[in-house]
């Protein structure tokens, strides 16, 4: 199972998951993989100059399959949302870990949303550009 | 930050307010009821707190606009129920209600395309999900009945729900103590959950090969698989079926200064369709892209930046979210994670109230300044006011930086919020549907 924390090929396992079709943005030290789904979601992975997915971000119409995005980190994004403080009220999700920080954002047939390792992303890297 | 205003000056704020509604400051226990608009495209709204305000410790349910809605099988007027409660939603679209509330109707299943019963899932911003049957009911609000409406049964067991509907989230919110509300009454700027930009995706005409989701699905036993839906079978903005006065809604509330216990005001059904629901010319109408428009703050543009694939910090209008929700531009504090009321690291926390200033605009041209208040969330949330004031007009939070500006329901307090509904005739010299306005 592919994508966050894990290494580049796990982005070919998610494009294929997705049906989808690929773009490579290359930037100074770190790719952006762009997988578009055949029904117009788009999940932006972040592959680090070693070859580590250090982040996906997403928007589009649907929220992604988050099993297949999150990888290896899905269970604690899972458990994440469990210990979340229970207000009243829909608001934009906010979760902040020492080893894992997802938010998300929108609301009915516009989803946005990004999740990242801290301790991974590239020097001078601003988490505020994953999108 | 409350107010404790004598009845003269209520009336007072209601009449200059021009906003149909009435405002219950602090400990007064009873809750006016009369708005100023009447007809039977008028329904009653009220910010109080919803069906777990009267409870202890914290289940008042904050900046939340609550409804009821009669519901009966299609087409009868005597097998019915009234379920009140319900949570009123322009940023969704269709009625998702408790199976407990409708149980005893049996309502009637609809099917997918492959001659299936079709079941929902709705997804929400929080990651949150709902799932369940599709059904087919008549529903009545205010005086507007939509007959053979699609509606959403929101399932009291989690049994057969597929894993691509959970997506990881436990968060099921199938019971009024986990919503805080018997359902959600979407009134949104679409006709249905799964239509946008003038289509469905959802329609076996979408050309896709494979159905989308978390959407439609069809179950054999306890596996269900996602399936294709017709857009009149999906579940449907109850207002685009009432035979007339279906081209959107106006949500009319009260001003609040600083809180308020409960406040109440009016869901107008039509614009421009009846005398009580004109665009005002005072209005301003923003055209909608991927159903948001543009807020510029503090020197940041909130948009979407590529219509095609709908990337971009999009901005939105949204009663259903319980809050201003902004990205942190201006260096406001975010409350400690730690508090007597909580972990409220999403909300904001001011020293003391900060007065600030936004202006939307939208690709047909239009723009206006919006002023706004950011309180203090964990002085709202941890004041002996807690248990009482449902109505929080300064209750703000983080909404990451790319994500753009959600205008949630403290927005709508004292300003008339239009919302007209995609594919929808609209009243003559108005760009074509999608747009709000206010």
């Amino acid at each position: 199972m592919a994508s966050l924390g894990g290494n580049v090929d796990s982005v070919t396992a998610d494009r294929a998951h997705m049906n989808a079709s690929i773009t490579v943005t290359a930037n100074n030290n770190y790719n952006v993989h762009q997988i578009q789904g055949p029904e117009g979601t788009v999940v932006n992975e972040y592959v680090s100059s070693t070859g580590t997915v250090f982040a996906v971000a997403w928007h589009g119409h649907f929220i992604p399959d988050m099993q297949q995005i999150m990888g290896s980190y899905f269970d604690q994004y899972s458990a994440a949302l469990q210990s979340q403080e229970k207000h009243y009220g829909r608001h934009p999700l906010n979760i902040k870990q020492t080893g894992l920080v997802v938010q998300t954002g929108g609301h009915m047939r516009l989803y946005v949303g990004r999740a990242y390792i801290p301790s991974l992303l590239p020097q001078g890297f601003n988490p505020d550009q994953i999108q | 930050m409350r107010s404790f205003l004598p009845p003269i000056l209520l009336a007072a704020l209601v009449l200059v307010s021009g906003c149909g509604g009435s405002v219950t400051t602090s400990s007064t226990s009873s809750t006016g009821t009369t708005g100023s608009s009447s007809g039977s495209n008028v329904m009653a709204i009220s910010v109080n707190g919803g069906p777990t305000a009267g409870e202890l410790n914290g289940s008042l349910y904050p900046n939340g606009a609550f409804a009821s809605a009669t519901i009966c099988s299609p087409g009868s007027t005597t097998n019915c129920v009234t379920v009140n409660n319900l949570l009123v939603d322009t940023g969704s679209t269709g009625l998702r209600v408790l199976q407990s509330a409708v149980a005893s109707l049996n309502l009637p299943a609809v099917n997918a395309s492959n001659g299936s019963a079709a079941y929902d899932c709705a997804t929400f911003v929080d990651n949150s999900y709902m799932w369940g049957p599709v059904v087919q009911a008549s529903v009545t609000l205010g005086g507007e009945t939509a007959n053979n409406l699609p509606i959403h049964v929101i399932s009291s067991s989690a049994t057969g729900i597929p894993t691509t509907c959970s997506n990881g989230s436990t968060l099921n919110e199938n019971t009024q103590a986990s919503l805080g509300a018997n359902g959600i009454l979407g009134v949104g700027s679409e006709p249905t959950d799964c239509f946008y930009e003038g289509g469905s995706v959802c329609s076996p005409g979408s050309g896709l090969s494979s159905p989308p989701y978390p959407a439609y699905y069809t179950c054999s036993g306890n596996s269900c698989s996602p399936a294709f839906i017709t857009t009149a079978d999906q579940v449907t903005n109850p207002v685009a079926l009432f035979p007339t006065d279906n081209n959107g809604v106006i949500v009319e509330l009260p001003s609040v200064s600083g809180a308020a216990a409960t406040i109440s005001g009016s869901l107008i059904f039509g614009i421009g369709t009846e005398s009580n629901n004109q665009l005002a010319s005072t209005a301003t109408v923003f055209t909608l892209t991927c159903d948001n428009f543009t807020t510029d703050f503090a020197n940041n543009v909130y948009g979407i930046t590529n219509p095609v694939t709908c990337a971009g910090p999009g901005s939105f209008i949204d009663s259903g979210s319980n809050g201003l929700f902004f990205p942190d531009a201006t260096g406001i504090p975010a409350c400690p994670s730690q508090t007597p009321a909580g972990d409220l690291s999403s909300f904001y926390c001011p020293a003391s109230t900060e007065n600030l200033s936004a202006t939307n605009s939208s690709s047909n041209g239009t723009s206006k300044t919006t002023s706004f208040s950011v309180a203090n969330a964990e002085s709202l949330f941890t004041t002996a006011s807690t248990d009482t004031d449902a109505a929080l007009s300064g209750l703000s939070g983080l909404n990451p930086t790319g994500f753009g500006f959600d205008w949630g329901l403290p927005f709508f307090y004292g300003v008339n919020v239009y919302t007209s509904i995609d594919g929808q005739k609209v009243p003559s010299g108005a760009p074509a549907a999608p747009w709000w306005a206010y």
